[in-house]
């Protein structure tokens, strides 16, 4: 050990958070063996007395792990490596809160949290189910705590702890040496700029709820198998389900929302494969759930449910591992650094894996099963197809997402799509579609019997359906004719589930949980499509500068160069980057934009603010700005600046001899001579000793705005002088320099030279995106709605 | 036969779709001598910036036009161009993914994936 006494480090803390996580790992042990031995020995009340008091200690050192870290970060102890590495002291306390969780421990710790906030209330709530439920949570629980240890066990690594000393971490750094060391390390690395946003704060923590809380209706399913009580499990179990099912969906989607707000990448989804690890558990959750309520309905297919709600948090499990263990390597931009876990990550992965299919296999006799055939005239049939569906579409995200993982087991060297979105959509559409029309479909019929009058309905309702969607496709200005199909799934799911909701909408609503919902996903599915077929880009390159014919330019020329104060046109806008003002480490570009109507006058006007953030560890960050209409989005933000803006420079000099009536053009606009004045009264010059004094009247026309500019000629005492004219908006300077023989007039004109003062930068009209939104929001409506219901029918 | 097993085929014929799919789309990690031999298709390859010959990007002549030479993992070399705006950071890039296909006598790219050796991992106090 190091003889050195280092002076100022802050160790009690450190000292403190590391022992709460040793005390909430072997905490977390005892109680899952605890609640296992308490179910295996009903009559001895001893075990379940101990698992209960060894969860509460758990839950203390959770905490006091929590408290630590953050005194750690929010006083600046960059000792320790967390606090260094993912703060720095410039921050204010809500991005110190997203500090928190910016590196991998910390977002283990908001999950450990989470499932152990998820555990206090099934102690107060699962009564019988209490022991084995929680036992399971517990299990994850112990493999979760594992992953902070941070503990050397001979000679493999468990887990990364939060609280090790920068000084360890980087042993051979000769700083380490001085014993004042502290005072060198002013400053931590800080938070990566692209977490710098609001919704940082608070889309981790939703996610992270909602991939906690998957673990609950797995934790049933697997009680039940594991007691052969294969009925009771499901009516505790469903209200778990759908608020897993809705806070994982809002967690997801405000992940988008936070994409669409502050990544410039242009869009809320990319399916990159962080986005599509968090979808898949979402999927299979939703289908899962729909075969729950099929199996209550009418006790079939019961081995589905089950294996689907097993799966639901087994694919977290293997969203984690893709996710932490660095596998992704090149084929995503956002996903967590190689901390040399993944072998540990692998079996917590495999662990929960073949303890599910070990039972499944082993009661798999035993399980409630129905022998006959479905009838297809039935709700539960359509459902029961809907659920499969959302399952294969799962299966194909994920496929396309595990290519690293093939690529390591059968060392192949496959890259994922060229056009990752092309090959996503063409699988996705048609099963969008589908289910869009099934959410109509099976909300018309009844479970078990229907007669002829559903039929009926469901086709007064599509053709209604029908001629609202050729309307709306031709509204939309709608071109490919597969949108045809998605725009009726949306369509057909509002206007049949609308029509179910009516009669519910006289203070009953929350019985019509399941239409709402639906009525949600129609009005998503119709702002994805719309969104995302209509999306314009409007900064292509119109301005018809000479461009190097090397360049053979394509199609995506998507990016603008603005110079300061010189306007440009862009489809109907004309947009001027007015300029630049400084707010704490970002840089904002005023952009101004201005709508023309069809006869080319300005319809309104507004202005833009994209940042920038020259970071000295990122380089640029950027971060879009986005006007808000409610039928369209302009969406804008800078793809590059001047690292350094030079001072100002006239250039581009520019001989004319003119006449009044003539026009002088140049780069930032033209002037046309109106006359010449010989009647000057301009300030601050002393006419009376000029023998002439001329002043040339000129109108100086930009893209959108008319200036007067006045540039004068004068001879004094027999020597001739200049007086310039400057337009500063339009960087423009004429200088006014002499009479010719055939009266026209010498005029040089000059340029400011603004290549130092300039930005690149795209944008892009997004129609109808409030739609995607909207959806989100009545889907999550519908489903607080169902949970209400579910907790009522509960009697809780 | 029963409508389970209809749907149980039908489940199995579109999972065997998606494994096809999955194949057929998928790019590769290739070189440039590959790029080469098949202009047109798209590939990935991966490789680093050619420090000794220069760049290129004027804003104020095409905002979208970048180019630069890199070299593969196999040391061939190959002049690159990007219809985008220069990447921030590009100075700084150890590694470079780029996907495109080969056009005539330059790797047009569609994507660019830099690798900065600091992003995540800069594990240097400056004393």
């Amino acid at each position: 050990m190091s003889s050195v006494t280092f002076i100022g480090e802050h160790l009690f803390w450190g000292n403190l958070g590391h022992s709460a996580v040793v005390v909430s790992f072997i905490a977390s042990i005892l109680a899952c063996l605890s609640y296992v031995y308490a179910e295996r020995n009903p009559l001895d009340k001893s075990w379940a007395i101990m698992a209960k008091y060894a969860f509460h200690l758990h839950s203390l050192a959770v905490l006091t792990i929590i408290a630590s870290l953050f005194k750690i970060i929010y006083s600046h102890y960059f000792e320790y490596h967390y606090a260094w590495q993912h703060s720095s002291t410039d921050l204010p306390v809500h991005f110190m809160i997203s500090c928190f969780w910016e590196g991998q421990e910390g977002s283990f710790l908001l999950w450990i949290f989470w499932q152990m906030v998820i555990g206090q209330i099934l102690v107060r709530t699962a009564k019988d189910w209490l022991n084995p439920v929680m036992a399971v949570v517990m299990l994850s629980q112990v493999a979760l705590t594992s992953m902070l240890l941070g503990v050397k066990i001979l000679s493999y690594k468990l887990g990364s702890s939060p609280f090790e000393l920068l000084r360890n971490v980087m042993a051979n750094a000769p700083i380490f040496k001085l014993p004042d060391y502290l005072s060198k390390v002013k400053d931590g690395n800080g938070l990566n700029p692209l977490l710098q946003n609001y919704w940082m704060v608070i889309h981790p923590p939703t996610l992270f709820f909602g991939f906690a809380t998957t673990v609950v209706p797995f934790a049933y399913a697997i009680a039940a198998l594991w007691r052969r009580d294969y009925s009771k499990w499901l009516k505790p179990a469903l209200p778990w389900a759908l608020v897993s099912a809705m806070v994982l969906g809002a967690g997801i989607v405000m992940g988008g929302f936070w994409a669409y707000e502050s990544l410039s990448f242009g869009g809320y989804w990319a399916w990159d494969p962080v986005e599509n690890a968090s979808l898949v558990p979402w999927l299979i959750l939703i289908a899962g759930m729909h075969v729950m309520l099929i199996h209550r309905a009418t006790g079939n297919s019961y081995i589905v449910a089950v294996v689907l709600i097993i799966t639901t948090f087994l694919t977290v499990l293997y969203a984690t591992f893709l996710t932490r263990s660095g596998i992704l390597g090149n084929s995503s931009v956002h996903s967590f650094t190689d901390l040399g876990m993944s072998g540990q990550l692998l079996v917590f992965l495999l662990l929960f894996v073949l303890l599910s299919v070990f039972l499944i296999v082993l009661r798999w006799k035993e399980m409630p099963r129905s022998a006959k055939d479905e009838d297809i005239y039935t709700r539960e049939f359509w459902m029961f197809i809907g659920s499969l569906v959302l399952v294969i579409s799962s299966f194909q995200v994920t496929l396309t997402t595990s290519i690293p993982v093939f690529n390591k087991i059968f060392s192949a060297n496959l890259a994922p799509p060229a056009d990752v979105i092309a090959h996503y959509n063409k699988w996705q559409m048609p099963m969008a579609i589908i289910i869009g029309v099934l959410t109509a479909v099976a909300q018309l019929l009844k479970y078990k019997k229907n007669s002829k009058d559903a039929l009926k309905k469901m086709g007064i309702n599509a053709l209604i359906s029908l001629v609202l969607t050729i309307a709306l496709f031709f509204a939309f200005k709608l071109e490919n004719y597969f949108y045809l199909g998605l725009l009726f799934a949306g369509v057909f799911g509002i206007i049949t589930n609308g029509i179910i909701l009516v009669p519910f909408l006289r203070g009953k609503i929350k019985l019509a949980g399941a239409s709402v919902a639906h009525i949600g996903f129609g009005v998503l599915l119709i702002g994805v499509l719309v969104s995302s077929a209509n999306k314009q880009v409007i900064s292509l390159n119109e301005s018809g500068q000479a461009i190097n014919p090397d360049f053979n330019n394509k199609e995506n020329v998507e990016n603008i160069y603005l110079e300061r104060g010189k306007p440009n046109k862009m489809g109907d806008y004309i947009i001027t980057y007015v300029k630049d003002s400084q707010n704490w480490v970002n840089t904002y570009y005023q952009v101004n934009y201005k709508k023309l109507n069809a006869q080319g006058e300005v319809d309104y006007e507004f202005n833009l603010y994209p940042n920038g953030q020259i970071n000295p560890k990122f380089g640029l960050v950027a971060n879009p700005d986005t006007k808000h209409y409610w039928g369209h989005d302009v969406f804008t933000y800078v793809s590059s600046v001047p690292a350094q803006k030079s001072g100002a420079k006239w250039i581009n000099e520019k001989f004319h001899e003119v006449a009044p009536g003539d026009t002088i053009y140049t780069n930032n606009g033209y002037a046309v001579l109106t006359g010449i004045n010989t009647n000057t009264d301009a300030e601050n010059i002393d006419e009376k000793n000029f023998q002439i004094l001329l002043g040339a009247e000129l109108k100086v026309y930009t893209l959108d705005k008319v200036y007067d500019a006045m540039p004068m000629y004068g001879v004094q005492n027999n020597a001739a002088s200049s007086y310039e004219a400057m337009v500063d908006e339009a960087k423009l300077k004429f200088r006014f320099t002499g009479v010719t023989n055939s009266k026209k007039i010498n005029i040089i004109s000059y340029e400011k030279d603004t290549s130092g003062d300039f930005i690149i930068m795209k944008a892009i009209e997004f129609p109808m995106i409030n739609f995607v939104w909207a959806g989100t929001i009545i889907m999550i409506v519908g489903f607080f709605l169902s949970i209400i219901k579910r907790l009522q029918e509960k009697g809780i | 036969m029963k409508k389970t097993s209809i749907i149980a085929l039908a489940i199995i014929a579109i999972a065997i779709g998606a494994i096809v799919s999955m194949y057929g789309d998928a790019s590769t990690y290739e070189d440039f001598g590959v790029a080469n031999e098949h202009p047109g298709k798209e590939y990935h390859v991966v490789g680093t910036l050619n420090r000794s010959k220069a760049k290129f990007y004027d804003p104020k002549q095409d905002a979208n036009f970048f180019s630069f030479y890199m070299m593969d993992e196999k040391g061939n070399e190959s002049k690159v161009v990007y219809h985008n705006p220069e990447p921030t950071d590009f100075d700084r890039s150890e590694k470079i993914v780029i996907v495109g296909s080969m056009e005539g006598d330059h790797f047009e790219a569609s994507k660019i994936l830099l690798k900065c050796p600091s992003k995540y991992t800069d594990n240097q106090v400056k004393a």
